[in-house]
């Protein structure tokens, strides 16, 4: 019987064989659930595509294993003592994927295409609405790039690592087209970009020439050593049918799975499920506006309801780390003063909701089906805060739908991830804020918002812990929102791959091998 | 006949019109845009006001529809915010893939249904005739999206014997392009199996029912002479009909089941792009599928009299 | 002869089942079907929860009985908008002929060009997600399949000679509508409803499935069906059941429509 199956399947992977893309010899086969937006770093992108794209192009600098500054491009840069002069010394021959060395000119040539580019993600860093603006990007000799800006800022580097910003990375004069418009991105990443079937997938290949530095893999900066000879995206929508094909050995990496997913495929010796938190924030938002949220005693009475860290264990199957700071829990900052969390206390509840003047009045709580951890927790927060008198009730909303309430301000509470901060200043940044500026602020506190463009300037390590501690203290006391966990990404390798780890979030393909 | 099909054709042309001011309205009126969702949750005011402008969204509504019909017109369906590409490429390359798969599984399923409906209803009330309808009924209720993933465990995983996932074409390669249809290809015949079954059996049995077949039972012609000579074709207008809405709607997208086997085809593209809001897709998708109905059904009622001669295309 | 009353009967009996089990689902189900229980999630069928429990050990027993009578009246109360909607438009259509018909007609071959799938999006958004949102979906998108039928047998009720006395008696076009022409087209009516039952619990389920569709925690046998398949590997169970509930019930619906076809037809009457 088993015979004509045998053959049956050497016929079918005769033909798979056959076909384009498949025939490489050793390709590293990768789940995407969307396809990328662009082959442009930086512009029209998600986090979907930084994460394709960051394995082709490179940055000055990168950010590095927790967060700090590494060397990517530049092999060093100074600050002159006004904190307003970067200057970066580049490293010498690092090849393009064209086989041209690159350039002081080439480098400035790229970031002022970048920078000027009127769709650029992170334009509102660089152009003075937010930080300090960019006055000047300038070659001063074969190998040094100078970039002043207008004002001190301690961010700037931070800036420019940022995947969001897609690393800021350094594409040749080759990458646009004769009237300036984009190609593809000829950069110096270890992979180059290959073909791209839109809506299907593309494939990228190791770069030959690819100039190595440093010892150690170190987040986006470090050594990239190159183990296959390519990785091949393919789109899958739908989380069933990509575990099958993970079963079935037609996919390799499985990097963005649901937790619950993964849970089940973590007994199975033949898989490698990898789990790391990275700055994300897993979260329900409070509307502190609404009529009834403003109330604090009201805040409160939700957050005693509540018991976070099992509701994270539900949420994550046991792979997550509760932490109700918004210091993530991987960062050099999160002291144990940081550990300090909410107090699950059902018993408190009825005294605080009779302080609010809380007369049983329905509280709604939106969440969405794209991220399994929102819906989880919705559903479980509303089960706890049911069980405490607190009369919850669950709108599910499709995301766009929900991105457009969160923009607006219009809930009262949301499940709700923000995307990885790479640095606690920056994690405060995103929910600290006027309302009446920018409606997606969460938390409106004059005296707060003063202590986090303190930590945004300020350089010394000593005196932001001071300044993240005391905002810690104010963030549990105010409960502006609810922290549960870091953003958690779970991939999944399978039985022939090698090395596979995930990383803020995002799917490397350096230092990964595949067997045959 | 020419001129039935002409008239038809203008009348078509108001349909179209309110198709497109319809969708143009509902995808605007849907909270949430596409420059918010570039930008997800790291949009300001200015960010997210600079990126809306660059889309051509900053324009008051009926300004933006009267832009695109213009365009329109001249056959410019404009392009995806998501990645770029022209509208009309994309449509076709994509309506294309979903077409070889439709067409496929609706040729399939009539194969099958239509002397399964048929031989249900001359031998009406045998146990052959009910476990027809109960088995069409079956399958008639289990949602594609289960069932297309049950196949994909049993043949992809399980037994091994077909790709789990991907896709080629078939133009490209077709020995390949038919091995990743097999799957798809069964979920929808089974499905439509159900529908086709039903209908058939229901104009046969009316069609035994009339005098001519009793007279042709009374010449002395053979059970299987009447069936197949005097009852298959008459009986066959009705489920042709059916067939053409059928057609129709899987020609307009079959979004679970390439979701489910990752074809990349139109009615994927119609549910991604409502998600991304990626408008000028959405634009063109739906007036490209009410064009597609309109000429599905054109053709049908055109070919009605071949299968039924009583009536004509006027 | 026989077979329609077997099948009558059969088809009744699954139907009462179901309307019973949605009625005590209303009142008494052994469990709540919302209390969640993370201890004793995805448990197989057993002695305490016969059916066994969901990915958060909600009870699917109870949940199922609890989505009996939401699946019920969702399917109930789109198929009567749309048949009233439908029946309306149609018979206007068919008798006033003319530039009403037109209008009529382009709108409703435009709403058949229409995925449904955008109508639920927008309505969802302006009605906020909730059952309310889903009927009047897809109760719009099954209203122009009736319009068509009802319109085709107005048509040719209109030249028939009982229409024609009507007028010469000078009854108003109202009256003779109502009095004369609507009886006399439900059947086809009759039989498409039946059908769009099944449907409509199907198109809810394929909503839930790609994200739309009735807001948990609320159950529907629909996104029971949907939110199992993650499970499919580990607790089969979680879709059996719901999927057998759509079956048989459809099964029901189509045997008991089938019967009532029958009624309704009158060359059918002398089998």
């Amino acid at each position: 019987m088993t015979f004509p199956r045998t053959l049956w399947r050497a016929f079918i992977s005769s033909i798979a064989i056959g076909l384009p893309g498949l025939a490489a010899a050793n390709t590293l086969t990768v789940q995407i659930t969307a396809d990328i937006r662009s082959s442009q770093p930086g512009i029209n992108r998600d986090a979907g595509t930084d994460s394709v794209m960051l394995n082709v192009v490179e940055g000055l600098v990168a950010a590095g294993e927790k967060g700090e500054i590494r060397p990517m491009l530049a092999k060093s840069w100074s600050i002159s003592p006004d904190g307003r002069t970067y200057t970066f010394t580049l490293r010498e021959g690092v090849k393009f994927h064209n086989g041209e060395t690159m350039t002081a000119d080439d480098v400035v040539f790229s970031l002022q295409k970048l920078i000027g580019h009127p769709e650029f993600s992170c334009k509102t860093f660089f152009d003075g609405s937010r930080d300090a603006k960019v006055e000047s990007i300038a070659a001063s000799g074969p190998d040094t790039v100078v970039i002043t800006l207008d004002r001190p800022d301690a961010m700037l580097l931070n800036y420019m690592a940022q995947s969001q910003c897609g690393s800021t990375g350094i594409v040749h004069r080759a990458s646009f087209n004769d009237d300036g418009s984009w190609k593809a991105p000829i950069a110096t990443g270890p992979f180059t970009f290959g073909e791209w079937k839109r809506g299907e997938g593309l494939t990228l290949r190791k770069f030959a020439d690819y100039s190595i530095t440093g010892d150690k893999p170190d987040g986006y900066g470090g050594r990239k050593d190159v183990l296959v000879d390519a990785v091949k995206y393919v789109v899958v929508p739908d989380t069933a049918t990509a575990v099958a094909g993970l079963r079935s050995g037609a996919l390799d990496v499985l990097p963005y799975l649901p937790p619950g997913e993964a849970a089940k495929l973590k007994d199975d010796k033949a898989f490698t499920v990898v789990a790391a938190p990275h700055g994300g924030l897993v979260t329900m938002l409070f509307q502190t506006g609404d009529p009834l949220m403003s109330n604090i005693a009201m805040r409160r009475a939700v957050i005693a309801a509540l018991d976070t860290p099992q509701i994270v264990d539900a949420v994550t199957y046991g792979l997550g780390v509760p932490n109700n700071s918004l210091v993530a829990s991987g960062s050099f900052y999160h002291t144990a003063a940081q550990d300090k969390g909410y107090l699950h206390d059902p018993a408190a509840v009825p005294a605080l909701l009779k302080a609010a003047g809380y007369k049983g009045e329905k509280i709604n709580i939106l969440t969405n089906r794209r991220s399994a951890i929102n819906y989880d927790t919705a559903v479980i927060a509303q089960a706890m805060l049911q069980s405490a008198g607190i009369n919850a009730d669950i709108e599910v909303l499709e995301w766009a739908s929900q991105l457009d309430r969160f923009n607006s301000g219009k809930y009262q509470i949301m499940a709700f991830n923000y995307s990885n901060r790479t640095d606690p200043a920056l994690a405060y940044q995103t929910v600290v804020g006027s309302k009446a500026k920018k409606a997606n602020a969460i938390w409106d506190d004059q005296e707060v918002s003063a202590l986090v463009n303190t930590a945004l300037q300020e350089a010394d390590p000593a005196r932001r812990q001071a300044i993240f501690d005391d905002l810690h203290a104010r963030f549990l006391d105010q409960v502006p929102l609810v922290m549960l966990a870091n953003g958690l990404d779970v991939g999944v390798s399978g039985p022939k791959v090698k090395g596979y780890r995930t990383w803020q979030g995002f799917a490397r393909f350096w230092g990964v091998e595949r067997s045959e | 006949m020419l001129k039935f099909a002409f008239t038809r054709l203008l009348s078509a042309i108001p349909t179209l019109f309110i198709v497109s001011v319809a969708v143009f309205g509902l995808i605007r009126l849907i909270p949430g845009d596409p420059a918010s969702l570039m930008l997800g949750d790291l949009a300001d005011a200015d960010a997210l006001a600079a990126a809306r402008k660059a889309m051509g969204l900053d324009q008051p509504v009926p300004v933006q529809f009267a832009i695109w019909l213009g365009n329109v017109v001249q056959g410019d369906l404009g392009r995806s915010v998501l990645n770029g590409q022209p509208v009309l490429d994309l449509v076709w390359h994509r309506f294309t893939t979903s077409a070889q798969m439709v067409l496929i599984a609706v040729g399939l399923s009539v194969l099958l249904a239509v002397p399964l409906g048929m031989a249900a209803a001359w031998r009406q009330n045998s146990s052959l005739d009910l476990a027809i309808v109960a088995m069409s009924t079956l399958l008639l209720s289990i949602p594609t999206f289960w069932l297309g993933l049950m196949i994909l465990l049993a043949f992809g995983l399980k037994l091994g014997w077909l790709p789990v996932l991907g896709y080629v074409s078939v133009a490209d390669n077709p020995i390949s392009g038919i091995i990743y249809l097999v799957m798809p290809v069964m979920t929808l015949v089974l499905h439509e199996v159900g529908i086709i079954v039903r209908m058939a059996r229901a104009s046969t049995l009316d069609v035994l029912r009339l005098d001519y077949i009793t007279h042709a039972r009374a010449k002395g012609l053979s059970e299987s002479a009447v069936l197949m000579r005097h009852a298959a074709r008459n009986a066959f207008g009705p489920t042709w009909t059916l067939i053409g809405l059928i057609l129709g709607n899987l020609l307009g997208g079959v979004a679970v089941v390439e979701t489910v086997f990752t074809i990349p085809g139109l009615g994927r593209l119609i549910v991604d792009s409502i998600y991304a809001r990626d408008y000028a897709v959405v634009q063109g998708c739906l007036l490209f599928v009410a064009l597609t109905y309109l000429f599905v059904n054109l053709l049908v009622d055109l070919l009605y009299p071949l299968f039924d001669p009583r009536v004509t295309a006027e | 002869m026989k077979r329609h009353q077997r099948n009558r009967i059969i088809g009744g009996a699954l139907l009462i089942c179901f309307v019973s089990a949605a009625l005590l689902g209303r009142v008494w189900t052994p469990f709540d079907p919302m209390r969640i229980d993370l201890r004793s999630k995805l448990q197989a069928p057993g002695a305490v929860h016969w059916l066994g429990t969901d990915e958060f050990g909600r009870d699917v027993l109870s949940r199922l009985m609890a989505a009996a009578g939401t699946s019920v009246s969702i399917s109930l109360t789109t198929v009567a908008l749309a048949v009233l909607a439908g029946v309306t438009l149609g018979v206007l259509a068919g008798y006033a002929r003319g530039w009403t018909d037109r209008i009529i007609m382009a709108l409703n071959n435009a709403m058949l060009a229409f995925p449904s799938m955008l109508l639920a999006l927008a309505l969802l958004s302006i009605t906020g997600a909730n059952i309310y949102g889903i009927i009047l979906a897809l109760g719009l998108a099954y209203t122009p399949s009736i319009v068509r039928v009802v319109r085709g047998s107005v048509l040719s009720l209109r030249e028939r000679e009982f229409i024609e006395a009507s007028r010469v008696m000078g009854n108003s076009p109202a009256y003779t509508m109502a009095r004369h022409i609507l009886p006399n087209c439900l059947g086809p009516v009759i039989v498409l409803a039946t059908s769009m039952f099944g449907s409509v619990l199907l198109t809810e389920s394929a909503l839930s499935f790609l994200g739309l569709g009735v807001p948990p925690p609320a159950p529907t046998w629909g996104n029971m069906l949907a939110s199992a398949r993650p499970h499919i590997a580990e607790a089969m169970w979680l879709g059996i059941f719901p999927g057998l509930c759509i079956s048989l019930s459809l099964l029901g619906i189509n045997l008991f429509g089938d019967a009532i076809r029958d009624r309704f037809d009158p060359r059918m009457r002398g089998l």
